[in-house]
């Protein structure tokens, strides 16, 4: 009985001390070791959570479904024309064209555990096409990175992960820096901080921070955040801004995959930005001008020609009128020759 | 959960009820478990663990709870080896005290599940070591405990309804 007893212990401490080896080995030991289970023994599991998470998903989107079939199918008729009208609009204002079949829709399954708030466990895999370090991004802007992948699900970390770093520059491309997770404490750990501004590029609170393109994972032209202030540090030859991240942690699904195609491309204006919208209102605003401008040339174009009609039509009155006086008066002007003859005759024109 | 001392017919059919009961709750953690939304959730896999762990002796469970607790975890590689030793220690300690809390009773049950189940997140919070301050406090006050309740009246309904495959018994 007592040899029982040793024995359970002996292997509950071999299961402790294994797990405490899971801990602290290498993450790439980790992720691999825990990619090989995945597609192994664990892939049924695998396949059924993703399966209930698109089915939750599917439950959730089930009224706006049916909203928007009810939309879409009013709207369908005037599609072709709307696309056409704002693909001309958008080449008007400037805007780059929006991103198309180039990215992998995906949902974030559910996380597992209180802490594990930095990874993203995606809903699809290889097989839908995502490969390692592909960008992951909202409407809003950049969420992250895909780290791991398997064929059905993948994981990518968020920007607030430790090990998040993406080259930025603010928009109008004045000051360049790498953006990190700022590690404070409480509601600042939901920040980012870019670090490395040279010192005379100053930046002012609300300005749109962007991937800048360099590196090979993020492309050019993503909404990392706006500026929320400096933060001081010991550095006196570069600054470091604090950074509201453009994607919120409440509003990071559903998700895009940037395939591998768009991360060479100039993603700028896709995301609009600050400068997008300001070269748009200023574009409209011209816009404005020159129409209302030619508003005002036809509006003054029509009171001068109502104008000359009126001239023309009292010179007709009055050469009747003058044509009845004697010929001595005719150099006179209408009304002095009224004056002088009194009111007109009925049926005349006053 | 090994099939045990009595080996006859009646001991077969008993440990085959035990993997089926085992094998639902696994696929119900990973099939049900994520349509409900919320902060409050049902841990099926720590019944299931649980429920296990009170049929066999203590090695035997720590060794199930870890199996469970690295397949959660390789499910989620940030923190590869978290579950693991949680469900490990749990499991262990439920086997011990079984006979003490897992009595054919509704209501210890209930609580022994309570117990386990906050015992267990307070211990995976723990070892992630990432949550601090009044975070960690609302988590461990609040949302666990309430997460506990939720997970502890499901184990109620299912010993309830389904004794059978989860009659507390040892195999």
């Amino acid at each position: 009985m007592r040899s029982d007893g040793r024995l359970d212990t002996g292997i509950a401490l071999v299961c402790v001390v294994l797990a405490l080896l899971a801990l602290v080995m290498p993450r790439i030991t980790r992720d691999n070791l825990a990619s090989a289970l995945r597609t192994t023994v664990l892939s049924p599991i695998v396949t059924l959570e993703a399966r209930t998470t698109a089915m939750r998903a599917a439950i959730d989107s089930r009224n706006n479904v049916l909203q928007l079939r009810g939309r879409a199918a009013t709207q369908a008729l005037g599609v072709s024309a709307v696309a056409d009208e704002n693909a001309t609009l958008r080449q008007l204002l400037g805007l780059a064209s929006r991103l198309e079949q180039e990215f992998i829709p995906a949902e974030v399954l559910p996380a597992r555990g209180f802490a594990d708030d930095f990874t993203l466990a995606l809903s699809v895999g290889s097989n839908a096409g995502v490969e390692q370090f592909l960008p992951v991004v909202t409407a809003d802007g950049l969420v992250g990175m895909v780290r791991s992948v398997d064929p059905a699900t993948s994981y990518a970390i968020s920007w607030a992960h430790p090990d998040f770093r993406v080259s930025a520059m603010s928009v109008d491309g004045q000051a360049f820096g790498i953006v990190q997770p700022h590690l404070g404490s409480g509601v600042e750990r939901w920040l980012l901080e870019m670090r490395g501004v040279r010192f005379r590029a100053k930046l002012d609170t609300g300005t749109l921070i962007v991937s800048s393109g360099l590196g090979a994972t993020y492309p050019r032209g993503i909404a990392i955040g706006v500026v929320v202030g400096e933060l001081a540090t010991p550095e006196k030859w570069a600054r470091t801004y604090l950074i509201m991240p453009a994607v919120l942690p409440s509003a990071m699904s559903p998700l895009l995959i940037l395939r591998r195609g768009v991360q060479t491309r100039d993603l700028n204006g896709v995301w609009t930005s600050i400068t997008a919208a300001d070269s748009g209102a200023r574009a409209v605003a011209a816009a404005g001008d020159s129409i209302a401008r030619i508003a005002a040339m036809a509006e003054v174009a029509a009171r001068r020609a109502a104008l000359d009609s009126l001239i023309a039509d009292s010179l007709a009155s009055d050469s009747t009128a003058l044509r009845r006086l004697p010929p001595a008066d005719s150099a006179r002007r209408a009304d002095s020759v009224r004056r002088v003859t009194g009111p007109p005759p009925s049926g005349d024109r006053p | 959960m090994t099939p045990v001392p009595s080996a006859g017919p009646s001991g077969a059919w008993s440990a085959a009820r035990a993997w089926l009961g085992f094998a639902l709750l696994v696929t119900a953690h990973f099939g049900i478990r994520p349509l409900i939304t919320g902060r409050v959730t049902v841990d099926f896999l720590l019944i299931a663990v649980l429920f296990a762990a009170v049929r066999m002796r203590p090695g035997l469970a720590a060794l199930v709870g870890f199996l469970a607790g690295i397949a959660v975890d390789a499910l989620a590689p940030a923190s590869f080896g978290a579950f693991a030793l949680a469900l490990s220690v749990v499991a262990f300690g439920a086997s011990w005290v079984k006979a003490v809390f897992f009595a054919d009773h509704v209501a210890l049950t209930g609580l022994f599940v309570f117990a386990a189940k906050w015992l267990f997140d307070i211990t995976h919070t723990f070892i992630q070591g990432r949550s601090s301050g009044a975070g960690l406090l609302v988590e461990l006050l609040l949302w666990s405990p309430l997460s506990a309740a939720l997970t502890a009246m499901v184990a109620l309904v299912l010993v309830t309804a389904f004794r059978p495959l989860y009659r507390p018994q040892t195999l």
